[in-house]
């Protein structure tokens, strides 16, 4: 079947969705609903010696006020990448202790939000202040090498491939330079929301998340409850890009305080709460030594990094597994740090280790065209590769120069001159023209699908994967409409909600890989199942003749290679995906990003009239959902170049600028036309639908790509984002 | 949230009694795009509201008289702004508000209501742990030795230097608008140049508006100098943010030659700030490129940088020179 495109077809949800039919968690306004609010930390580090709540209890319409007092009996939900479940390993007030400003110090719930925000208001704390540390270049940082570290090896052991350094002392021509990339937030527009309510000693959670099974397992170990006695209801999340991937800190409160109460309890994170209470961003730093021969063949690249965690929690990068396989380059070294700082534990934020790298190595592979006097995408297609540099094995698909050679042609780069400054626009702007490639890696989880047909041809399935709004549904839609010919309004699916199939984390772009096949798996083995009725019925008659009411079916399915003990971590609600070295291959999707920008003359103010992206993620499934995400990530890029930095003043610890209005993402008159295609050539040897992740890769590249075209507009290399109107003046 | 009384006046005088005799903690309230943003943020915590907003006749607004342009203290920024008149006759005054906030917030914010914006500065608006003088006074000024990359460059002081972050009242400081106030003793007439305070040791007060004194509507002088005029304005996206340098300019031109200019900066300093040297030494002669440029370094002459806002200085210098040049094409 993967040998045939998918046609265009509507999203699903999206006549919902601009009408406002659309449910969220915080759309809950049941009667007799308690609303909470949470008090936080004015200090950067340090003890609350004292918390005064008695003006909070004495609101009018104040029901509870939990302190560390109340609930130090509550135990940590665990780390997401040592075990556990949550975005961090500390789970706020549940001790005095403070670990970074902003960290929730008490929830007021109230009859009412008014209420229950002055109550908020009013929680009095005395604090020990300790001495904190915010930022890379704090005096005396604690640096951990991470090859040095507990984190488990070889996931996190430096990579390396050939002599680097030998190849890189020995080239011709080396480039050098460090990048640096500031914190920022994924502000998803629905904000962090929870409605927890209890019947029966059962407790059900609505919550907009990408992971409903961690959620469940995560607050049952909180609790010290059997997690079957919990309900996580997300059938659409309002945005994640990694901000919802884990059981966040304000759950387990909205939970507790209606189990106190006896009553429903809604708790929204307000934006500037959002700051410091769930993942980020972290700040990173790069150095970059890249290594090539006279006739441009790149022989060694050198990536070593820095980047920020928390004082509790070891947060891992892996930034060098990208950048070692963007070319083929026989000799890799990386060597990554992390530096402790006093702030919440940061996360995977969109594409969290691709981007970065990329914008360091593109950059610097764009200056190696320069100094060869070289087509920045001839040198490219130059350095290409079919076998990964690091494990020796071939690529599953790799269709970068696809990539490359299309996007050029759409783009019109051949009509690109070469030196810096030597395009104009007609309103005298200077024009520039850059070009970068990206990569992510082609994981794939474990996941139980379950299908079922019923006589009067209404069709339920059930996966373990999340609507966050990139078009799962509008995906698995396609899919059981071709497979099965059923009508889609006959369809139901139940996704994003416990209680169904295990709901596995949606996240690092294998939402389709796992679900897309797993869905034509299950279609498949309920076709096979009506195999022996006649086969001019439709199914459903076909169920009728046989006298059945109904006829359900379901697959369990793991990555390639995986081992069957995954499938406990799927259903303990534990990341259970692979990649991108599987047994035999390695897999990685690609794009290819073409960018104009336009240097305004006067005032320098950056623009971004023109972007070409072409990527390959294998087979497209939904051809509308798709681009929207390729947009959506080119748009990503733009504001990670040029736009969004979380600022921080060290003498206070947190962040600045904690609300939409100062943390500046690109509005509408920002953008201009982004042009997309993808090579759509499946990758079967992966999964038989032949497909690979998007979402992610969209992002990467993007930046580089900005950054080439106003050096190549200005002549002037920038290697700190973002890029603002300062650095051109 | 803090508990307050909420009254819909039925008239100007009765707006203005409930207010005075309503004490310290009473407030007139409009558009309520500022105040309730800021008692959410507890910035502010009026104890009794007086919605003015429905007030019958302060909406109106006209364009169209011979010798002055009138606009109700209580008329919709998005509704002015889409004047036809005003935007062929007077561009700077209609760019001034098409460039503000986003177009839900136009559409509910109010012309009156848009001069009392108070500024932006994150210490201001975040309150705990930061100090601000303007926000408890005598507590100090975090931001002088802080992210300051958005704060004052022209009229700071030691205690604030927080930047006056509105665009409609840049443009009518250039064309030398009147507001009519009414308090309680009756009725004044103010030149917008005096409306706003420089920070000095009292950054608190920002106005020279008493706390019961309502703005009625804002008169601004019929002007040849009204349509070769831009407010042109530099920020960190193309749309709702707030300036990073901002210029509004008006020119009367007499061929090549500058008859009368008027210029007054946005987003560099702690008021709406009139630049009149620079303004002088244009007149008289040809609006060359280095004219223009000379006239942004005069208006820039007195800048003081703080740790991140140097920049603006330069990019204040540009943005007059830019805006005097798209002034001279509409001539």
């Amino acid at each position: 079947m993967s040998d045939m495109p998918y046609p265009d077809a509507l999203r699903v949800d999206a006549f919902d969705k601009v009408r406002g039919v659309q449910r969220y968690a915080a759309d809950n306004a049941r009667p007799g609903l308690a609303h909470a609010v949470l008090a936080t930390a004015t200090i950067a580090r340090g003890t609350v010696r004292r918390i005064d709540a008695a003006a909070a209890r004495a609101v009018p319409g104040v029901r509870l006020v939990l302190t560390h007092e109340e609930l130090n009996g509550l135990k940590p939900p665990g780390f997401l990448m040592g075990g556990g479940y949550g975005f961090q390993s500390i789970q706020p007030i549940t001790s005095p202790h403070i670990a970074y400003r902003g960290q929730p110090i008490a929830l007021v719930v109230a009859d009412n939000l008014e209420a229950a925000a002055e109550g908020a208001r009013l929680i009095r704390a005395d604090y020990a202040a300790e001495p904190h540390q915010v930022t890379l270049d704090a005096p005396e940082a604690d640096i951990v090498a991470q090859a040095d570290s507990p984190l488990p090896k070889p996931m996190f052991a430096d990579v390396k491939a050939g002599e680097a350094d030998a190849a890189y002392a020995a080239a011709a021509i080396r480039i050098e330079a460090d990048f640096r990339h500031p914190p920022q937030h994924q502000n998803p527009i629905e904000m962090l929301s929870t409605v927890a309510e209890w019947r029966d000693g059962h407790l059900t959670v609505h919550e907009g998340t990408q992971n409903a099974e961690a959620i469940r397992h995560g607050l049952a170990r909180q609790l010290g409850i059997e997690p079957e006695r919990i309900t996580v209801l997300s059938p659409s999340a309002g945005g994640g890009f990694g901000q919802k991937n884990s059981l966040q800190a304000h759950t387990v409160l909205a939970a507790e305080a209606a189990r106190r109460l006896e009553r429903p309890v809604k708790l929204v994170v307000t934006r500037a709460q959002i700051f410091h209470d769930s993942s980020f961003r972290p700040a990173s730093r790069h150095r970059i030594r890249l290594g090539a021969d006279t006739a441009g063949r790149m022989v060694a690249l050198i990536h070593e990094t820095d980047s920020q965690t928390s004082r509790h929690d070891l947060f891992p990068t892996q930034y060098t597994e990208l950048s070692a396989r963007l070319y083929g380059i026989a000799g890799f070294r990386g060597r990554e740090r992390l530096v402790r700082t006093d702030v919440q534990t940061p996360g995977y934020m969109r594409a969290p280790y691709e981007h970065p790298a990329a914008f360091a190595v593109e950059c610097c592979v764009d200056e190696l065209a320069y100094r060869l006097g070289r087509d920045p995408v001839a040198l490219r297609l130059a350095n290409d590769t079919t076998a990964d540099p690091i494990t020796g094995q071939p690529y599953s698909s790799r269709y970068l120069a696809e990539c490359l050679r299309r996007g050029a042609a759409r783009f019109g780069w051949d009509r690109r001159s070469m030196e810096p400054g030597s395009m104009r626009a007609e309103d005298g702007s200077l024009m520039g023209w850059g070009v970068a490639i990206g990569a992510y890696k082609a994981a794939t989880a474990a996941a139980i699908a379950r299908l079922r047909l019923s006589a009067d041809g209404a069709v339920t399935f059930s996966v373990g994967v999340h609507e966050m709004g990139q078009g799962i549904r509008t995906a698995i839609f396609a899919v059981l409409v071709r497979r099965l010919g059923v009508e889609p309004g006959r369809i139901t699916l139940e996704i994003g909600s416990t209680g169904t199939t295990p709901q596995h984390l949606t996240a690092g772009s294998w939402g389709t890989a796992t679900a897309i096949p797993a869905a034509e798996e299950v279609c498949d083995a309920l076709l096979r199942a009506l195999e022996t009725l006649p086969s001019r019925l439709s199914l459903a008659e076909r169920l009728r003749a046989a006298g059945r009411p109904y006829l359900e079916v379901e697959v369990s399915r793991r990555a390639p290679g995986q081992p069957e003990a995954v499938m406990g971590r799927l259903t303990s609600g534990l990341p259970a995906a692979m990649g991108p070295a599987y047994p035999g291959y390695v897999s990685f999707s690609h794009v290819a990003h073409f960018v104009e920008v336009r240097v305004e003359p006067s005032t320098r103010r950056i623009r971004v009239p023109r972007v070409v992206s072409v990527a390959d993620c294998g087979r497209v499934i939904s051809p509308r959902t798709a681009a929207s995400q390729l947009r959506g990530g080119v748009i990503w890029g733009i504001g990670a170049a040029l736009r969004e930095v979380s600022e921080v003043d060290v003498r206070y610890g947190g962040f600045l600028n904690a609300d939409l209005a100062e943390y500046v993402l690109p509005v509408h008159a920002d953008i201009g036309t982004i042009d997309v295609e993808f090579v759509d050539a499946p990758d079967p040897r992966l999964n038989a639908a032949g497909v690979k992740g998007l979402g992610e890769v969209s992002m990467v590249g993007v930046a580089p790509a900005i950054a080439n075209a106003v050096h190549h507009a200005t002549g002037r290399r920038l290697r700190a984002l973002p890029i603002r109107v300062e650095d051109l003046l | 949230m803090r508990p307050f009384t909420y009254a819909r006046a039925g008239d100007e005088a009765a707006a203005i009694r409930a207010v005075s005799s309503g004490g310290r903690g009473t407030r007139f309230l409009a558009g309520g795009t500022t105040l309730y943003d800021l008692m959410k943020l507890g910035a502010e915590a009026p104890e009794r509201l007086v919605d003015i907003s429905a007030l019958p006749g302060l909406a109106s607004f006209d364009t169209a008289g011979p010798r002055e342009l009138v606009f109700g203290a209580g008329a919709r920024m998005s509704d002015v702004a889409a004047d036809s008149r005003l935007v062929a006759e007077y561009p700077a005054l209609s760019e001034s508000l098409w460039k503000a906030a986003s177009q839900q917030l136009r559409n509910m914010a109010s012309l009156g209501g848009n001069l009392l914006q108070r500024t932006r500065c994150a210490y201001f608006r975040g309150g705990e742990p930061f100090a601000c003088n303007k926000r408890t006074p005598g507590s100090g000024c975090a931001a002088r030795e802080g992210i300051d990359r958005g704060h004052a460059v022209l009229g700071g002081s030691e205690a604030c230097i927080a930047t006056y972050p509105g665009d409609w009242a840049v443009a009518l400081v250039a064309f030398d608008a009147v507001v009519d106030v009414a308090g309680p003793n009756g009725a004044r007439t103010i030149p917008l140049q005096a409306l706003h305070r420089e920070p000095g040791t009292t950054p608190e007060v920002e106005t020279s508006l008493a706390r019961d004194e309502m703005i009625l509507r804002i008169r601004v002088p019929a002007t040849p100098l009204g349509r070769a005029s831009t407010y042109h304005k530099i920020r960190d996206r193309e749309s709702y943010a707030f300036a990073l340098a901002s210029a509004a300019v008006a020119l009367w031109m007499e061929g090549d030659v500058v008859r009368e200019a008027r210029i007054a900066l946005g987003g560099l300093a702690t008021r709406p700030w009139r630049a009149q040297e620079a303004e002088a030494g244009l007149v008289g002669r040809p609006l060359t490129l280095e004219a223009a440029r000379a006239a942004g370094e005069a208006a820039l002459r007195n800048a003081r940088p703080g740790h991140h806002n140097a920049f603006r200085i330069e990019l204040g210098t540009r943005t007059v020179a830019e805006a005097l040049l798209i002034a001279q094409r509409r001539a």
